[in-house]
């Protein structure tokens, strides 16, 4: 057996932490995805010019570093006096930076439809709505889902950076475990690690599988 | 957009411009029945963890000596040291009980307390590294946390010693520098002797021992606040002066630190 100073109680306070990770992914997730299609579709459907400023502001969440935009907007949002948690601040530049990504894919999935076929679409009298979400949507979905899942385990792992501004997560927990066992670092990284796996594993799996059924149909 | 204008100083200056105060820090915490206070929390036996990973230590009790006298529930947020200073001043933090030392350079960005706490400084080593007092640090590699007091001291004399073999390494928290030590990439650190106490008592690490005082100035250390913040920076004076007064800095110095005489925090020979 490995000595070890590991109690169960920090095992459990790991899991709890790997709670975090999952609820902030899971929010920066949906909030992000949900933004990123409004923007992707406005961004591949709207004229070039309209959209130059909507594209310009996500390309500033695309360059500047994950890290730099959390302390950033730890600090600015209790300047403005605004009174957020670090948890709540995690949750909206995680969602704005997941949706700068997600818009990219949903535009090129959008894009990657052949515009005679949306054309057809039209020209049978389907109106734009039914087109998108008929013609559109399934064919596009094929070609969005693997970035999609990539994007998702990018983010989930990003919310390690969160615990810089003060959210307990899973990385967090394990550093605040090492301060206090100095001598043990590896094996607490391996055990954060592992958990971590055990989140994202599952994940690829799904995405792997939906990918193969589709094809399939295809 | 009234803020634009702040924001955008505020951005310039990298957060060292204090915004404008409009009411009295004192009061909005006491209105807001919570006090917050920004405590670094791998530094024993001022601030810690226990074994359920619950905040411990000299200034969580602090904190919350300071909490129940302004009869608010108190707060932690937990900052590293280099974030001790951008906490109180972008407001995620009211006030910071961290072992902050009074140098006159911070008081030109932050409000000091009078000192609540001092610390000697001595150096920290591994045995059979020949590291016996400070001066034979000259030609050693070093290292401290970035931006505290002693890390500054230490790293003015490793350049002014000039030892091509010697180096300094700034690093972000004590349990870097405290794993640094231990694996060999650096051979000796200069911390508090109460750190140093706690670090070997603890039994974490093998063949850490002390190397001797370092010869630095009495590290002082006080509450911080805003710099505008008369009202507060006057009640944190009154609340040291109450701790010391009634006893209970002794107390927290017993329970903490140990047996023995807790530090003078009077300096000879002058007013504050």
């Amino acid at each position: 057996m490995i000595d070890t100073a590991l109690s169960a109680n920090d095992i459990w306070f790991l899991v709890q932490g790997a709670g975090w990770t999952l609820l902030i992914t899971a929010i920066a997730i949906v909030a992000g995805t949900l933004l990123g299609i409004l923007f992707g579709v406005a961004r591949a459907t709207l004229p070039g010019w309209s959209t130059l400023p909507l594209g310009f502001l996500l390309d500033i969440f695309r360059s500047v570093p994950l890290l730099i935009q959390l302390v950033l907007a730890n600090s600015f949002i209790p300047i403005l006096g605004i009174r957020a948690t670090p948890f709540a601040v995690s949750c909206l530049v995680l969602a704005l930076y997941t949706s700068a990504y997600c818009a990219e894919i949903v535009r090129g999935g959008v894009l990657s439809v052949p515009l005679t076929t949306r054309r057809a679409a039209r020209s049978l009298g389907l109106t734009w709505w039914q087109d998108m979400k008929e013609i559109v949507y399934p064919m596009a979905l094929r070609v969005m889902l693997p970035s999609w899942i990539g994007l998702t385990l990018g983010v989930m792992k990003d919310t390690a950076l969160v615990g810089w501004i003060g959210v307990i997560e899973l990385l967090k927990s394990s550093q605040i475990l090492i301060t206090r066992m100095a001598n043990e670092p590896l094996f607490i990284l391996c055990i954060a690690g592992l958990i971590y796996f055990l989140i994202s594993f599952p994940i690829s799996r799904l995405g792997a599988r939906l990918e193969q059924r589709w094809r399939d149909n295809d | 957009m009234k803020w634009m204008p702040l924001a955008a100083t505020a951005a310039l200056l990298t957060m060292l411009t204090v915004p404008q105060a409009f009411a009295d820090k004192l009061d909005d915490i006491i209105a807001s029945g919570v006090l917050r206070c920004a405590i670094v929390l791998d530094f024993p036996p001022m601030g810690s963890r226990d074994a359920s990973n619950n905040p411990i230590g000299f200034d969580v009790d602090t904190c919350n000596d300071l909490a129940a006298a302004l009869g608010v529930t108190p707060e932690y947020v937990e900052t590293p040291f280099p974030d001790r200073i951008p906490a109180l001043v972008s407001g995620r933090a009211d006030v910071g009980v961290a072992s902050t030392s009074d140098t006159l350079e911070r008081a030109k960005t932050i409000g000091f307390s009078i000192p609540y706490f001092a610390f000697e400084m001595v150096v920290l080593t591994k045995d059979g590294l020949g590291i016996e007092s400070y001066e034979s640090l000259k030609g050693k590699k070093t290292g401290s946390v970035s931006g505290t007091y002693e890390a500054i001291a230490l790293e003015k004399d490793v350049t002014a010693w000039a030892d091509p073999a010697g180096s300094f390494q700034a690093y972000q928290t004590q349990a870097d520098v405290f794993l640094a030590l231990a694996q060999g990439q650096i051979e000796a650190t200069v911390v508090t002797s109460t750190v140093a106490g706690a670090t070997i008592a603890s039994g974490n690490f093998d063949g850490f021992m002390m190397g001797g005082k370092a010869p630095y100035e009495i590290d002082y250390v006080s509450l911080i606040g805003l710099r505008g913040e008369y009202g507060l920076i006057n009640y944190l004076n009154l609340f040291v002066n109450h701790q010391i007064r009634n006893g209970r800095y002794e107390e927290l110095y017993k329970k903490w630190v140990g047996e023995g005489e807790p530090p003078n925090l009077m300096i000879p020979g002058v007013y504050y």
